[in-house]
């Protein structure tokens, strides 16, 4: 009598009242170092590059917070980490510039670094003053990213890489970057030829990014060209050969945050106010399943943050978590705009909602790109439940 | 899960698995009510499951109840035992005890000025299973104060009626002799909250089997020369009802945990938050959680003799008892209004 629908299940987790201190905390602080800030920063959120805020964050010890203290982290729980993020994410913080290395990049290299590199790396992480970008994707390798192409062949001093990356998020202004790039060119060994580097991006040449303007106007990614690019031989981050399965448990860490439903908060907030005096019940009740929504996905984040917490790998209830709320958080801005019924405006022109909502319409469709896509997605669910 | 969900899992997925295949399903829609599976259902103790230990009950929380809960929904039981899970619940908070039968849940809320020393006048109240009940139970009161109020069912006039669901759902009107009442810790309305909530979990249940049913079909049937489920467009519907099943499940999980901790008091932060926010996201899923499952079966699906439509009927019907999305997202789209942009996630995270 078993249900294959009880292979997903998120049990309720309430979080230690000891982090009610901290996010307290958290939100204290968020409300002073935002003063300032425009609204529409403010909504691009986890995009949004301050180095500075950045720093600040990395003071009061809320970055790197579950990297281990022997090499400068703060050894303290997933579940901690969790709630700084969150808290991060529905102000509208602008933590573009440590997103990565917190979320990802630091506990890679934790995991597959050499001694000096956790030495160097981790403090540098913790501190708020590392920026990491990720070099996966390349111009003909996007979903089916074991295709890739860019080579790095092994030489007396270490590697030489040549190829190009593409949507390298960051690149033009990252301290590292953590690449995938095949070692081995045998057509047999796709998955297997596959291996990572942790580049060092001031002390190497023969990396060229570009930076490719998007729909909207911003510069956050770029093409990234590797012209007989020279690493040392301790670049290779883990095993040779074992890139895909590092790469496989850093998407997972990709995929689970609560960023995934995120995105769009700062604007469900600006929706609120802007309708609660006026409201009619019809509106209302749109609005309301959007809280219904986002509390249901606050309940899974959180039941995945507690498995990660636990040491259990959760990929599957990530897939799902990062599928639903994509599409809760890829349908707020057209509600936000018809409930209110203004237009959408460029920055600097209209009301901070206008040019909020102006901002959020533009960028909505890259939720459904960046960190896989949907149809990826269904596709890593429908074989956890068992169809492929 | 914890050991008593395991277990309360295990008896009713074991009890209901047995008795409720499709043949027995449509007998019990021809024939009427199973007076043996209720019996074998009391003698397991399952309607008593949020029952005081001191009437006979296992004194089990919403959350490890949810499990009985959830399986009415999977199994698509034809029995009042969510309705004999709230009335055991509501007798619990007033101190009471429940007279031994088939009990019939009155769904609204009983206007004081129907009570009197000896009986409560009933109009056209809606009962589930109002035919077969031996004893009514529901909930008197206005403002802040509420009564549990136990009634005879003896001499009613019945109009019988069926939900879509063709679970019974009658009219009672008349006179019913008072048996007791006991003043309630409870809002007047709370039958209605309650009611959502276990309907909520019904809908996850429900949501949950018809999704088996579509993964086991999508794997036997072959077209083009291979299984359903070989092509991407079917794997991604089974891999989207998965996914609103589980967000279902997760949001009433929650929220019976919420009414646990905190309560339904009417103010203040309490489980009400949670109940409309899993009764409006569980009536919002079950247009796609019945259009995907239809959708994968093909014709197979719209005929009575496949039995995917003793889930889908249900959750129609269940999509709008005790309030439909509209009504939960009012209400929240109002908390949302009053407490501003600022307060919303505050609300969410506390
Ligand atoms: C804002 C943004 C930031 C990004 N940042 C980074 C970064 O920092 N580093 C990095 O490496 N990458 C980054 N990416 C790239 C991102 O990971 C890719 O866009 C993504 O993996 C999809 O690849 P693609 O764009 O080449 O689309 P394609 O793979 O060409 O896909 C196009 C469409 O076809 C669908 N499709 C593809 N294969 C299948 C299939 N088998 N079945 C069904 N449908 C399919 C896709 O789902 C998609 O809808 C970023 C992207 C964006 C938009």
């Amino acid at each position: 009598m078993t249900s294959t629908a009880d292979k997903l299940r998120f049990e309720p987790t309430a979080l230690p009242a000891a982090l009610d201190t901290l996010r307290a905390e958290v939100r204290a602080f968020l409300k002073d170092a935002l003063v300032g800030v425009p609204e529409v920063k403010r909504s691009h959120s986890w995009e949004a590059y301050d180095a500075e805020f950045s720093a600040k964050l990395g003071a009061k010890g809320w970055l790197g917070m579950t990297l281990p203290k022997q090499y400068g982290g703060h050894g303290r729980t997933a579940l901690e980490r969790y709630v700084v993020v969150e808290e991060c994410l529905v102000a509208g913080a602008p933590t573009a510039f440590h997103w990565v290395a917190d979320r990802q990049s630091g506990p890679l290299v934790v995991r597959y670094g050499t001694e000096e590199q956790k030495k160097e790396i981790v403090p540098a992480i913790t501190a708020g003053k590392a920026c990491f970008a990720i070099g996966m994707s390349e111009p003909n390798s996007g979903s089916d990213l074991a295709s890739l192409r860019t080579r790095a062949e092994r030489t007396a001093t270490g590697w030489k890489v040549n190829g190009t990356k593409i949507w390298t998020s960051n690149a033009h202004r990252a301290n590292y970057m953590i690449a995938l790039f095949r070692t081995d060119p045998d057509p047999t060994k796709k998955h297997a030829g596959l291996s990572q580097f942790l580049i060092d991006l001031s002390k190497t040449k023969g990396i060229t990014p570009r930076p490719i303007q998007n729909l909207a106007g911003g510069r956050n990614f770029n093409e990234v060209a590797f012209v007989d690019a020279e690493l040392p031989p301790d670049a290779l981050l883990g095993t040779e050969g074992q890139g895909w399965r590092q790469v496989t448990e850093e998407l997972a860490f990709e995929r689970s945050g609560p960023e995934r439903y995120l995105s769009c908060f700062y604007l469900l907030r600006k929706l609120i106010d802007a309708v609660k005096e006026t409201a009619a019940p019809a509106t209302l009740a749109r609005l309301g399943s959007q809280v219904a929504w986002a509390a249901t996905l606050r309940t899974m984040s959180l039941s995945i943050a507690a498995k990660l917490n636990a040491g259990q790998d959760p990929a599957l209830e990530a897939s799902v978590v990062k599928d639903l709320g994509c599409q809760f958080e890829q349908a707020l801005p057209g509600l936000a705009q018809e409930l209110c019924e203004l237009e959408p405006t460029l920055e600097g022109h209209g009301s901070d909602y206008q040019q909020v909502l102006g901002a959020l319409v533009q960028v909505a469709p890259s939720f459904s790109l960046r960190g896989g896509t949907p149809e990826i997605l269904r596709g890593i669910i429908a074989k956890g439940m068992g169809v492929r | 899960m914890n050991e008593t969900q395991q277990m309360l899992e295990d008896t009713v997925n074991r009890l209901f698995g047995d008795r409720l295949g499709w043949d027995q399903l449509t007998a019990i829609e021809e024939q009427g009510f199973p007076t043996a599976l209720w019996a074998e259902t009391v003698e397991q103790g399952i309607p008593k499951v949020l029952a005081d230990e001191q009437t006979g009950g296992m004194g089990l929380g919403w959350a490890d109840a949810y499990p009985v809960l959830r399986a009415c929904g999977r199994h698509a039981v034809p029995l009042p035992v969510v309705e004999a899970s709230i009335a055991e619940w509501l007798a619990r908070q007033a101190g009471a005890t429940l007279p031994d039968g088939v009990p019939g849940l009155l769904t609204r809320t009983i206007a004081t000025d129907t009570v009197s020393a000896s009986a409560l006048k009933l109009d056209n109240a809606r009962t589930p299973w109002g035919r077969t009940a031996d004893f009514l139970v529901g909930v008197a009161g206005q403002g802040d104060g509420a009564e549990l109020i136990i009634a005879s069912s003896k001499g009613l006039s019945v109009a019988t009626e069926e939900n879509i669901g063709r679970d019974p759902r009658d009219n009672l009107s008349g006179n019913a002799a008072l048996i007791a009442r006991h003043a309630l810790p409870l809002a007047p309305d709370c039958v209605h909250w309650l009611g959502a909530l276990a309907r909520s979990a019904q809908i996850a249940g429900a949501g949950a089997a018809a999704l088996d049913l579509a993964l086991k079909y999508g794997a036997e049937r072959s077209q083009f020369g291979k299984p359903l489920s070989g092509f991407q467009a079917i794997q991604h519907y089974l891999a989207d009802l998965a996914g609103v099943v589980a967000s279902v499940d997760a949001i009433a999980m929650a929220a019976c945990t919420g009414l646990d901790q905190r309560g339904m008091a009417p103010l203040g932060r309490n489980a009400r938050f949670e109940i409309a926010a899993a009764k409006c996201r569980a009536s919002e899923a079950v247009e796609k959680l019945t259009r995907l499952s239809h959708q994968v079966h093909g014709a197979i699906g719209f005929t009575y003799e496949y039995g995917l439509h003793f889930l889908t009927r249900r959750l129609w019907a269940w999509r709008a008892e005790f309030g439909g999305a509209g009504e939960w997202g009012e209400y929240l789209g109002r908390i949302a209004a009053d407490v501003g942009g600022d307060g919303i996630w505050p609300v969410i995270t506390a």
